[in-house]
């Protein structure tokens, strides 16, 4: 259940302003638009990375504004793709000389709104490209990796690429950094209870006592599969055997690691079933690198949590690495 | 009244219309959105609709020039797929629509503009459990009606194909979008933007009863 909210219409407005009150020391509020930039921002010779959606999936996407990450979020509402138009304003508001990168979660919503905007900036001279995240392996087979979702893997697409813009590389290379981060990751999430929108008396969805829903989507869309609940073990085992299977084609043996709560799942609880992950992670020969047990990509007060592999090299390596500021996410 | 003073009526008590049958029907559009997608649907229909009231209020201008600017409002307030689609859908025909004549002819022309930058835009085919559903019968059964047919008379014959368009995506898998994702969950559920574009229509029927009827 939602409970903290005035006029649910409101909803949008009255969280950036509260975002903008409460980080303002690494955002503002773009002037005349749903979204904020970074203090810095537009940073002279260096890519402006922007990204956005809905919101309702704190720290997604407002909370990875600041050095080292996006130039700005453009916030729709609550599990809205934002309008085209504040798409535009916001990447009027921070684009540079070196160009702007749009990374967000492959929905039809954002893919419409963004390429509406990208379009009206190319025609205005500013080069604008575009890497949408495709993590959810619940979302589409094999095959059609371009057809699947975005879901936590925003993260690390996010993460990497705001470091490749930040070290001040060229347009071409940090899309090309982005497009590698997202054709190595891989998500997949497991669902208990359904989310419930502001204003709302009843969740989206629910799932049966004593069940649990399989390859659910951030927006509580119902999962793929319907299966009964299984202790934790079974859980991590049933997550990795998603992942592993559709391995990218050259991984490695390193991977990020980020198990993500989806905003109802207690942190020991994930604690619990992460104990399991690294272990068959380790059996498996890899190497868990910097693992995350986190909230990094929530879906308002939906019970559940993900799991997301990244296959990292020694390019990739150093991006995730990198320093970088922001309200949700500090890497010194 | 000139043609293109009732044009501007029509197009003004349409745009209110539009939000009171819409928020009459908030609940069952968010419940049919939430069959296999994010429930949002309802509101987000009311959201862009005040929004496309809203952005009118103050305008002299011309049918053509309100219905621009209608679109532009309602995507914008709205956001996500919908919002674009239905914003696109009001602009295309508000250019077309101009300040020309308003008759069956125009009007069809106008659907029929505002109809393929719809479907330029969602790449959505009949048959994907879309609002091209209930939108593409009804632009061709317009199109049907002889040229010189009052427009109401040609919307009131035409509303019954938008109406079985709507009805028949309860049989349909979704191809687009984000209930796509949920292949066969969404069979068994009309489409939601289907749904409310038959409400968007009605409303107009209404609109040039009270104004040419």
């Amino acid at each position: 259940m939602t409970k903290l909210y005035n006029d649910p219409a409101d909803f949008r407005e009255e969280l950036i302003e509260g975002f903008v009150a409460a980080y303002g020391r690494f955002v503002r509020r773009v002037p005349g638009a749903s979204g904020v930039m970074a203090l810095d921002a537009p940073r002279p010779g260096k890519v402006a990375l922007v990204i956005g959606g809905g919101s309702g999936h704190y720290p997604a996407f407002c909370g990875y504004v600041g050095p080292g990450l996006a130039a700005a979020a453009v916030m729709g509402n609550v599990f809205a793709a934002p309008s085209a138009e504040q798409v535009y304003r916001v990447t009027k508001a921070v684009a540079s000389d070196a160009g702007v990168l749009y990374c967000y979660g492959n929905y039809s919503g954002d893919v419409l709104n963004f390429d509406m905007a990208e379009l009206r900036c190319q025609e205005e001279g500013i080069d604008v490209r575009t890497v949408r995240v495709t993590d959810d392996v619940a979302s589409a087979p094999r095959g059609q990796e371009d057809e699947r979702r975005g879901i936590a893997g925003d993260f690390f697409v996010f993460k990497i690429a705001g470091a490749a813009a930040a070290r001040g590389d060229s347009l071409d290379e940090v899309e090309r950094l982005a497009r590698k981060a997202n054709a190595r990751t891989r998500s997949f999430g497991v669902a208990f209870g359904g989310c419930t929108l502001p204003g709302q008396s009843a969740p989206l969805f629910t799932v049966e006592p004593g069940r649990m829903e399989l390859g659910l989507g951030v927006h509580g869309e119902p999962g793929v599969q319907s299966s009964h609940m299984r202790p934790a073990r079974e859980i991590a085992d049933l997550l990795l055997d998603a992942l592993l299977a559709d391995a990218p084609p050259d991984a490695g043996s390193t991977v990020a690691v980020l198990l993500n709560g989806l905003g109802a799942t207690q942190y020991e609880e994930m604690f619990v079933l992460y104990k399991d992950v690294h272990r068959r992670l380790l059996a498996e020969g890899l190497s868990p690198y910097k693992p995350i047990v986190n909230e990094m990509v929530t879906s308002l007060d939906m019970a559940g949590c993900s799991l997301t592999l990244c296959w990292l090299d020694e390019e990739l390596t150093p991006l995730l690495d990198a320093p970088c500021a922001s309200a949700a996410y500090i890497n010194c | 009244m000139g043609s293109s003073e009732i044009a501007v009526a029509v197009v003004r008590r349409w745009l209110a219309l539009a939000l009171e049958v819409i928020t009459a029907h908030e609940e069952e559009l968010g419940r049919l959105d939430a069959a296999a997608g994010d429930g949002d649907h309802g509101a987000t229909m009311v959201r862009g609709l005040r929004a496309a009231n809203a952005a009118v209020e103050k305008m002299s201008d011309g049918a053509g020039r309100l219905l621009i600017e209608a679109g532009a409002a309602f995507s914008d307030a709205s956001g996500g797929a919908s919002g674009a689609l239905i914003g696109a859908l009001l602009s295309s025909a508000g250019r077309v629509l101009d300040d020309g004549p308003f008759d069956t002819a125009t009007a069809t022309k106008a659907l029929q503009a505002g109809l393929s930058m719809v479907m330029r835009l969602g790449k959505a085919q009949p048959g994907d459990k879309t609002l091209v559903d209930a939108l593409k019968p009804f632009v061709d059964a317009l199109a049907a009606q002889p040229a010189d047919q009052p427009l109401l008379a040609a919307w009131r014959a035409a509303l019954p194909a938008a109406q079985a368009g709507a009805a028949a995506t309860r049989e349909m898998v979704a191809k687009r979008g984000r209930s796509a994702k949920l292949g066969e969950r969404s069979l068994g559920h009309a489409d939601p933007g289907a749904t409310s574009l038959v409400y968007l229509l009605q409303a107009m029927e209404t609109a040039l009863a009270e104004e040419c009827g």
